[in-house]
């Protein structure tokens, strides 16, 4: 019992960073019919681009965090894009797909050779420690993976339901055209989204790097992980981006600990396996309806 | 009949000049003229290719005229986007429905109100309804829709979509408004209803309409002017009963 509550929250605390990949793809995804396969690597460079601006620029931590921070958003949100999803989409979803490719190849081999191929220790933004709860033993770290996750959620959910601006993103997804017309600035919204995705992703890689180590190859884990959250979620909603997140996080968790170490990638793809044959909306989506 | 000759005395509110569209080599709107006045109601009609669509979109600047002037309330609009047709207060209805499938009856019109205006602060921190919740009810309750505000669009019927997608829009208060096929699929009682009210909205707003339609009685009873077109030209002008007493436009109906 006391080791099924800690590897319960230990999932929930994984599940939550990749809910928070996985509603950066499905955001994109409703502005923009982009699906991002660098999302993982999106997740793994913030963190390596604070170590390095510690180690080159000789920054202290708070300063680095700002400078990636801002870098990041400027070359993955504006400058991604800018350059690579306004030209490649004009060809076609697939093309741009097979560009995000090339782009989450870049990513890792650039921070392998850029920056380091060794896993490096970051700073985690909690002390280490344990609390006892209900005669278990439970991270605190992970407590507070879990808190920062699902209040980033709640506010960019908030957000995009209670403000004008949100409400303006809304119709920009769902109709782009008419928005057009109505005289909406639908550019503006769909570089918010881009922009929204770049931030989860920074923050998803500060919450996730202290666990896993800063290591160039994260993102192998993180994308697959993330993408499977968002099918079997419902690809075009954030709720279930959400909901896929936790069950993706909280299957791969148990089946470490249940079935075996070796084969825990393996369940999640089982899990997406089943989702397409039995329920391809996934579990919280909507069949897409496209008027001709 | 009173009420609709005194509209029909006010001065043109929209003036078509010499209006073209070609395709390469087709024809598809071939200098076409005609005035519609402040707040009558004009239909304009024929059959299927004649070029009422492409002049639709010529107006709305959706398409590019090859030759021609569009000019609303004496100034030129011709070849302006429609985003900024939207601002000079003219907008439209879709044949397709185009409403915001997950958002609310209310957010549909509260978008459609303009509600982007404003600064970025506004946007982000104002009310949500943007100033714009009474006019929305006013619309809601216009068009009965009273019992649906809090629905999402896209789990209204056909009939209940159309008449939402024309509260749309009346939401910005507009000078003109363009109707694309407003009875498609709709049924009868639905059609009385929505005859009906854009009637009383043409009445009380005074916004001038432009009707492109199939439904024969819909036009007649719902016009007060008629014009017909057939490949590509005007072919015809009258009041509804003139119309339906002019031999050319039987023919083109009925075929060579």
């Amino acid at each position: 019992m006391d080791q099924l509550l800690q590897l319960v929250l230990a999932g929930l605390a994984t599940g939550s960073i990749y809910a928070l990949a996985a509603i950066g793809f499905t955001l994109v995804w409703q502005t923009s019919q982009t699906i991002n396969f660098a999302q993982g690597e999106f997740v793994m460079l913030p963190a390596i681009l604070v170590l390095a601006a510690v180690k080159f620029l000789h920054l202290p931590l708070p300063a680095a965090v700002l400078l990636a921070t801002g870098a990041f958003l400027l070359l993955f949100g504006f400058g991604f894009k800018k350059f690579l999803v306004d030209p490649m989409l004009r060809h076609g979803v697939l093309p741009l797909a097979i560009a995000t490719m090339a782009l989450s190849i870049l990513m890792k081999e650039g921070a392998k050779d850029g920056f380091s191929a060794e896993a490096q220790q970051f700073p985690s933004l909690v002390p280490d420690g344990a609390v006892n709860l209900f005669g278990a033993t439970l991270s605190l770290r992970d407590i507070a993976i879990f808190i920062v996750a699902v209040v980033a959620i709640v506010l960019l959910q908030l957000f995009v339901t209670r403000t004008r601006t949100g409400r303006m993103m809304q119709a920009t997804a769902q109709n782009p055209d008419v928005a057009k017309i109505l005289g909406i600035p639908t550019e503006q919204m769909i570089l918010l989204t881009f922009l929204i995705n770049a931030g989860l992703a920074v923050l998803a890689s500060f919450l996730i790097s202290p666990i896993y180590l800063a290591k160039f190859s994260n993102g192998e884990v993180i994308g697959t992980a993330a993408f499977i959250a968002a099918i079997v979620g419902g690809f075009n909603q954030v709720r279930g981006a959400l909901l896929g997140g936790f069950i993706v996080g909280l299957v791969d968790n148990l089946a470490a600990a249940y079935v075996s170490s070796a084969y825990r990638a393996a369940v999640p793809l089982a899990l997406l396996v089943l989702v397409i044959l039995f329920k391809p909306e996934g579990l919280l989506g909507r069949k897409e309806e496209r008027t001709v | 009949m009173s009420a609709r000759d005194h509209l029909a005395r006010g001065a043109p509110m929209l003036r078509v000049e010499n209006l073209s569209k070609h395709f390469g080599g087709i024809r598809a709107v071939d200098d076409v003229t005609f005035e519609v006045n402040e707040g009558e109601i004009l239909g304009i009609i024929g059959p299927n290719g004649c070029g009422k669509s492409t002049l639709f979109n010529c107006i709305l600047g959706q398409l590019q005229p090859t030759d021609g002037r569009v000019t609303l309330g004496g100034e030129e609009i011709t070849g302006l986007f429609p985003a900024d047709l939207n601002r000079r207060g003219v907008s439209r209805t879709f044949q397709l429905l185009q409403v915001f499938p997950n958002l609310t009856v209310r957010e549909n019109l509260i978008l459609a109100g303009q509600e982007h205006v404003g600064s970025m602060m506004s946007r982000l921190f104002g009310p949500r309804d943007a100033g714009l919740g009474t006019a929305a009810e006013k619309m809601i309750g216009f068009f009965n829709l009273g019992h649906l505000a809090d629905s999402k669009a896209g789990g209204l019927s056909y009939g209940q979509q159309k008449l939402l997608d024309a509260a749309m829009a009346f939401m910005a208060g507009p000078r003109l408004v363009l109707l694309d096929e407003p009875a498609g699929g709709v049924n009868l009682t639905m059609l009385a209803s929505l005859k009906e009210r854009l009637r009383a909205i043409n009445r009380e707003q005074g916004a001038t309409f432009v009707v492109i339609e199939h439904n024969m009685d819909f036009v007649m009873s719902l016009c007060d002017r008629v014009i017909v077109m057939a490949e590509g030209k005007v072919l015809a002008t009258g009041t509804p009963d003139e119309i339906r007493a002019d031999p050319a436009v039987i023919e083109a109906y009925l075929g060579h």
